[in-house]
């Protein structure tokens, strides 16, 4: 059973991570990237490895989030 | 008896969690998939949870607190750029 | 066709990756084998990866502090001083952010400290717990974009604990006979309580003061990179 559910996990890190490469949208792709680093928490979670799930929470849910959208910001103004 | 109805449960957030993704990939402007995210992180942290139960670890609820804490932030981010710039 | 040129390499990238399965494992090495076998008996920690990090492999824990320095430095560097790039004047938050950021912004600082002065007990550690420190920071930064960190405590709080790291490291060449020892100095103590592992909840509270500050200022600097030529900041 938790064999299945990491089969149909992993399809949702391999949607996220095409959907990320093939969007137009910039903040789009940020956002789909977020969900990938979510899932491959998850992931190393169910690998046994709490220390790495960590870090890639800590780091995946607000900073690369937000340091993406900062610079988004600032390169849309620069050529504006 | 528990431990079927934790598997249930996991089986249940997944299902909801494949919706919600269904959503983020299809969701035609950035408001969408942000709240698609949002819900996907809501739904994640209970199977986190659950994997804990399975597994018979507490460590393992210490990455969901994590999570539960700071997803509130990247929420609260996308909200303030997409209405006037962060 | 630029896609098919990725898509192709990003295969055979991944069965490169594929091929290099069998070799992971419990026959993987003697390394491994012997961190599980003395590892515990030699530190007390009841984080065996944080014995690994901090203390087996913490020269490499080191050049991983020094690579955060020199990217936050590089970053710091790039993004300064740009005079004349227009930017979007900071609007005010609403009420119900504002002070639910002020009512949140002390717990969440206490847990980024909670998860690196813990490091040697449960999953977390210096990284870990620096990063929720400048999330934190981070959300004071989102609700009130005028508002500007005291830069020169910011400094000072990442130099000392650069310096306090390299310093322990010296502390145990002197008295156990090798770079971030730990055996002799500090005691050895229970094992699963806090004060155990010797010196590395020592090192893991410096190292996640340091990357809690670099991080602060990284985002306090991508916050307000513009030219502010009415705004006078102190400079340290």
């Amino acid at each position: 059973m938790m064999l299945a559910i990491d089969f149909v996990v992993v399809a949702v890190i391999f949607v996220a991570a095409v959907g990320a490469m093939s969007c137009k949208n910039l903040v789009s792709s940020v956002l789909l990237g977020g969900l990938a680093s979510l899932v491959a928490s998850y992931l190393f979670l169910r690998m046994g490895a709490p220390d790495v799930a960590m870090t890639e929470a800590a780091i995946g849910a607000a900073l690369t989030t937000v340091i993406f959208l900062v610079a988004t910001r600032r390169t849309q103004e620069v050529e504006e | 008896m528990a431990e079927t109805l934790v598997l249930v449960a996991l089986g249940i957030a997944l299902l909801a969690g494949m919706l919600a993704t269904v959503q983020l990939v299809r969701g035609p402007d950035a408001a969408t998939r942000a709240v698609a995210l949002d819900a996907i992180t809501l739904i994640t942290l209970p199977m986190m949870v659950g994997l804990a139960l399975v597994v018979g670890r507490s460590i393992y609820i210490d990455v969901a607190l994590v999570y539960a804490i700071l997803s509130f932030l990247g929420v609260v981010a996308f909200a303030r750029y997409l209405d006037r710039g962060i | 066709m630029k896609q098919l040129i990725g898509s192709v390499f990003v295969l055979v990238m991944g069965l490169f990756l594929w091929s290099l399965v069998p070799l992971l494992g419990p026959s993987a090495g003697y390394l491994s084998t012997y961190f599980t076998q003395h590892g515990v008996a030699d530190n007390h920690t009841a984080n065996l990866v944080t014995a690994v990090v901090v203390n087996y492999r913490g020269f490499d824990t080191l050049g991983e502090v020094l690579v955060l320095f020199a990217s936050v430095s590089g970053a710091t560097f790039v993004l300064r001083r740009r005079d004349g790039l227009p930017t979007a004047q900071p609007w005010p938050a609403s009420e119900f952010l504002a002070t639910g950021a002020r009512a949140l912004f002390a717990p969440l600082v206490v847990f980024g400290a909670y998860i690196f002065v813990h490091g040697h007990l449960t999953p977390g550690g210096g990284f870990q717990g620096g990063a929720v420190v400048a999330s934190a920071v981070l959300m004071l930064l989102l609700v009130n974009r005028d508002r500007h960190l005291p830069h020169g405590l910011m400094t000072w709080l990442e130099s000392l604990s650069g310096f306090g790291f390299v310093l322990t490291g010296l502390i145990g060449l002197a008295v156990g006979g090798s770079f971030l020892s730990n055996k002799g100095l500090m005691p050895l103590g229970e094992w699963n309580t806090l004060f155990s592992g010797g010196l590395i909840p020592i090192i893991y509270v410096l190292v996640g003061i340091k990357v809690g500050a670099e991080l602060s200022a990284l985002l306090d600097v991508m916050f307000h990179s513009t030219g502010d030529a009415d705004h006078q900041e102190g400079q340290a």
